[in-house]
């Protein structure tokens, strides 16, 4: 038996620099396959609508303008997203996938976290129509 | 003699435990006489929710009934869908769900080490393992991209591969943590003021461990040779097989050798399958819809066995999800271990069977007339019970 079996670790402890990362001054690299905010690509979809249905969160609608002219509009509550990557599996068209790079999503206001993907003009039309004149636009093509 | 009786109420909010349980210590002095737990206040309604959702959401909602083994829900979850469909995943898909398996083991023995250790006082050992967790949380985050929900699951088989590169990651990280975990393996069997902590405490033996009905690592520590992943093997566990880690002297010094024993297995296995993997698909396709039925699945949890009953209607939707999780099986045994001991040792009785209260929380227990704060042997019986239909 010993007196204290971690004295020899706590001794060379003492003698270490502090382990804390100075976190948001130097960022490590995010791993490969982090899953960030999600980007959507209109040009491959199909409009099956199976992103839509499997997402646990219902935190993606997809909005079909003209599904022969492929004009698609995502609206992404970033919000809702529990960053699953479900729907990025679902796509059998790869129109999605998520950014490695986008984490940091905090915000002061609700608005950034509702994200239009699509075509500009019909991301405007879309807001015109759904929403009041005072509300601010949020579109992040 | 009633007058004189002491009860000490612990909980629901206490300090040593992270979740709410309620205790109850009827005490004479500093020796516990009678024990009691109350539970249910994390009662969350999943089992309802996973009936208003579809079969391939409700892999999420599962994943999340647990922090620590979030893994292990959802690979019970998906096999006993996948049963129910006449689907099985594709060879290297149930190696990699393996794998996943035993990181998760491996992470959560450590972070037990560590809490136990704090219960008992033994700070630098809680700092020290949960450092080196880092280690495995880092490689979970780069297989799948995250530390704790790694969502690798898709119903038919898993979202990533493991290319060489993580491969040799993996390996690397394991072979840190192999020496580590043999220092703590000395650490816990061979520290004096450990030991006085451990050595003799809660003696449970193994017929009291078959009676109490404990599974898992507590059981294992008994003497009771009970793992699912042997027993009934699952994933590629028959290709892969691990062995069963038992002790005879069910005390708490036991509870630490077996799990922290279980370590080195999980290591052997993982460089087994790393070199082994099976080449194939990741994931077999899957019907919208499953074929009514009723399927039962069972795994290993790093807590013991864990079983769920799904039942299809024929459905999008699942007509009911039952879980029943290691916890609620050994919380049995503390009431019972507790008494004779003195009142300090309890906190480090209850975390000796690893509780996980968020886990075991699926069912409320109230009774509108009479004591509520208190259940007895009988009332925990009835609750498992409750929980179990």
């Amino acid at each position: 038996m010993k007196i204290s079996g971690m004295l020899s670790d706590l001794l060379r402890s003492l003698f270490k620099r502090p382990a804390t990362e100075q976190y948001p001054f130097i960022k490590r690299k995010p791993p490969e396959r982090l899953r960030g905010e999600l980007h959507y690509d209109p040009s491959n979809c199909s409009g099956c609508m199976l992103c839509m249905k499997d997402c646990p969160a219902n935190a993606l609608e997809l909005i079909v303008i003209d599904r022969k002219a492929k004009r698609f509009v995502m609206r992404y509550h970033a919000d809702r997203c529990t960053f699953c990557a479900q729907c990025v599996s679902s796509c059998r068209f790869k129109c999605l996938n998520m950014s490695n790079e986008e984490y940091e999503l905090a915000a002061l206001t609700k608005a950034p976290f509702t994200v239009h993907y699509g075509n500009e003009s019909d991301i405007q039309a879309i807001l015109e129509a759904v929403a009041p004149a005072n509300t601010e636009p949020a579109a992040k093509a | 003699m009633e007058a004189n009786k002491f009860i000490v109420p612990i909980g629901p909010q206490h300090p040593a435990l992270k979740e709410p349980g309620h205790f109850e210590f009827t005490v004479d002095g500093e020796v516990v006489t009678d024990a009691t737990i109350r539970l249910g206040y994390v009662h969350r309604g999943v089992e309802r929710g996973t009936e208003d959702r579809t079969w391939v959401q409700n892999l999420y909602l599962i994943e999340r009934i647990c922090g620590i083994c979030s893994h292990i829900h959802a690979t019970a979850y998906a096999l006993g869908v996948e049963k129910l469909a006449g689907v099985s995943a594709p060879p290297r898909a149930q190696a990699i769900r393996e794998l996943f398996c035993e990181l998760e083991r491996i992470h959560s023995h450590l972070l037990w080490v560590g809490v136990a250790a704090h219960e008992a006082g033994f700070d630098a050992l809680f700092m020290y393992s949960w450092r080196d967790r880092e280690t495995v949380m880092d490689l979970l985050e780069g297989l799948s991209g995250n530390r704790v929900h790694y969502s690798c699951n898709v119903l038919g088989g898993v979202k990533f591969d493991i290319d060489d590169t993580q491969r040799d990651t993996i390996l690397r990280g394991l072979e840190f943590l192999e020496q580590r975990t043999q220092h703590y393996l000395d650490v816990v069997t061979n520290d004096a003021a450990f030991l006085r902590r451990t050595r003799g405490v809660g003696v449970m033996t193994r017929e009291q461990a078959i009676e109490y009905g404990t599974v898992g690592p507590v059981a294992r520590a008994s003497g009771v040779e009970r793992d699912v992943r042997v027993d009934a093997p699952y994933l590629a566990y028959d290709q892969f097989p691990v062995k069963t880690i038992t002790d005879t002297a069910g005390d708490l010094e036991a509870r630490f050798a077996v799990r922290v024993r279980e370590l080195f297995e999980s290591y052997r296995v993982i460089r087994e399958i790393l070199d082994n993997l099976p080449r194939s698909e990741l994931a077999a396709k899957m019907p919208r819809k499953i074929p009514p039925g009723e399927a039962i699945s069972r795994v290993e949890a790093p807590r013991g066995e864990l079983f769920y009953f799904i039942k299809s209607n024929g459905g999008e939707k699942p007509e009911r999800v039952k879980v029943r999780t290691p916890s609620i099986c050994n919380f049995g045994s503390v009431g019972r271990l507790t008494i004779g001991h003195q009142l300090a040792d309890a906190p480090m009785i209850l975390a000796g069977i690893d509780p996980c209260f968020s886990c075991n929380d699926r069912a409320v227990y109230i009774t509108r007339n009479g004591d509520t704060q208190r259940w007895s042997w009988d009332d925990l019986c009835r609750y498992g019970v409750a929980n179990a239909e």
